[in-house]
């Protein structure tokens, strides 16, 4: 079975957008891994997800995504964006929808775009988004206009919308930092459990890495641009995490993070 | 401080000197202040009691206003659409932008009687200068709201949709057009508001509407005629009002 996500040599260097460079990137996650980036503010994590999501392009080197080849020039065809679901730290939902609405959207995907434009949702487009709804313990929101919803349950919103694409790679962009401790490890073992069912390879990114040592298989520690390792969870030590850490914190102010 | 006295002193010297000129120059003769109270008696007392039968009248002058601020906004809300696109950051470069901003700039400057006056000129009388009028001359506000409409949409649902390989269509009809529908929503309802009373002037150069039988009625001495029409045009603001009031609630 081909890997789920293949990257070698990637550089990205942009410097009027201000986003992290990526330097000499070499990674390649098998399907189904569990997967968590670490490291400080600017290491190039988000960056990084959001070239594997086909959203940044003009970046040099080779990356291909469950099996085909990225171009850097261009967007992914619409069922491959589909096949790889994204997941905001802000959660990215439309404030003024209902939740099933929100979650109907992450089927835009896999759907003819005039149909999407026009029809109401089949049967089918529904069931899974029912079904995604369950998995994520909201089914008694649906109608609820996100608006009205805590933070906790915003991002259960945006995993239900994730899994109603019917991903294969979910790519996480610190989808806890907005929340408290205890909601964040809630939410983590929710998505993680709903992607191991599902057979889909998980990366997501954390500041935190006691959160990444709980639900990921294996941890990638970047720092300016860089992989500094790559180890199964069990080896994480503090001296791997401290390589991460410190003295960035001298170059890299700690962002700091309000809790909804 | 030596330079902020000496400012101080140039302003109160600037607007005493735009004063005296005024006084200077313009026929104010106090002594008319004096006897005007009589007159202004005079001319109430002639409009009252308002007289009820030009209800007909009332009732046409009205409905011919209403149409002109109904297709008027009409007109201002199909030219907006587009300008407003041309007008914001998100959807058109600068040197699109930018002019299209300007352009409606010098609209908004041109006072609404006098883009009337032109249409009247153009067209001739009646009710259609009017409504070309309110048309043009709103479109300069409700583009630029338009504009702005669009450049307040969060970019993170749009974002979401394009990573869920969502068209651009799609995009726009389920990230972007939630966010601004409201938006949209309520700055028509404002500029509708805008346009029925200022509208309500224009019969005064022609250009149809209520404000013919006032002017009519005062030129032709008729002030018990004309009292009921201005009575009519303040319940029709106020109604307005009250109509909008009740829509803003529903829109926010």
């Amino acid at each position: 079975m081909t890997e789920a996500v293949r990257i070698e040599e990637l550089c990205f260097s942009h410097v009027a957008s201000g986003l992290p460079t990526l330097d000499q990137v070499t990674l390649s996650i098998p399907p189904g891994e569990a997967l968590a980036l670490i490291g400080p503010s600017g290491a190039g994590k988000t960056t990084l997800l959001t070239l594997l999501d086909g959203r940044l392009r003009a970046w040099r080197g080779r990356v291909s995504v469950l099996g085909d080849a990225l171009d850097p020039d261009r967007a992914p065809p619409r069922a491959r964006r589909a096949d790889t679901g994204f997941i905001f730290q802000d959660f990215a939902l439309v404030e003024r929808a209902s939740v099933l609405r929100n979650v109907l959207n992450g089927r835009l995907g896999r759907i003819r775009p005039l149909r999407a434009l026009l029809g109401r949702p089949s049967k089918d487009d529904l069931a899974v988004a029912r079904s995604a709804l369950a998995d994520c313990g909201i089914v008694d929101l649906a109608e609820r206009r996100v608006d009205s919803l805590s933070g906790g349950q915003r991002q259960r919103v945006a995993i239900a919308r994730c899994l109603s694409q019917e991903p294969r790679l979910i790519l996480a962009d610190e989808p806890v930092s907005n929340l408290d401790p205890a909601r964040a490890a809630e939410i983590l073992s929710l998505l993680t459990e709903a992607a191991r069912q599902r057979g889909a390879t998980t990366v997501f990114s954390s500041h935190q890495p006691d959160l990444a040592r709980r639900f990921a298989r294996r941890i990638v520690g970047m720092r300016n641009g860089r992989i500094v390792f790559d180890i199964p969870t069990a080896e994480l030590t503090e001296d791997a995490t401290a390589r991460v850490y410190d003295d960035a914190n001298a170059t890299v102010q700690p962002r700091l993070k309000a809790v909804p | 401080m030596e330079s902020r006295g000496w400012g101080g002193f140039a302003t109160g010297g600037l607007v005493a000197g735009a004063v005296l000129w005024s006084l200077a120059t313009t026929d104010v003769e106090l002594s008319r202040l004096f006897s005007a109270g009589p007159r202004i008696g005079d001319f109430l007392a002639r409009m009252f009691p308002p007289d009820p039968s030009v209800m007909t009248e009332i009732i046409k002058g009205s409905a011919e206003t209403l149409r002109i601020a109904i297709l008027g906004t009409l007109g201002a809300v199909l030219l907006s659409g587009p300008l407003g696109v041309f007008a914001s950051e998100t959807m058109a470069p600068p040197v699109v932008y930018r002019p299209v901003r300007t352009a409606l700039a010098l609209i908004r400057a041109i006072p609404l009687i006098l883009v009337a006056m032109l249409m009247v000129g153009a067209v001739g009388l009646g009710p259609l200068p009017g409504i070309i009028a309110v048309a043009i001359h709103a479109t300069g506000m409700l583009a630029k709201f338009y504009a702005e409409a669009i450049d307040g949409v969060a970019r993170g649902p749009i974002a979401a949709l394009e990573s869920a390989g969502a068209g651009p269509l799609a995009r726009l009809r389920y990230a972007i057009w939630p966010q601004m529908a409201p938006v949209i929503a309520r700055d028509t309802i404002f500029r509708f508001e805008l346009n029925l009373r200022e509208s309500l002037i224009l019969g005064i150069v022609g250009a149809g509407g209520i404000a013919f039988y006032i002017q009519s009625y005062v030129r032709s001495f008729q002030y018990e005629k004309a009292a009921s029409v201005t009575l009519a045009v303040i319940a029709m603001v106020l109604a307005i009002e009250a109509f909008n009031v009740a829509l803003r609630r529903r829109f926010s």
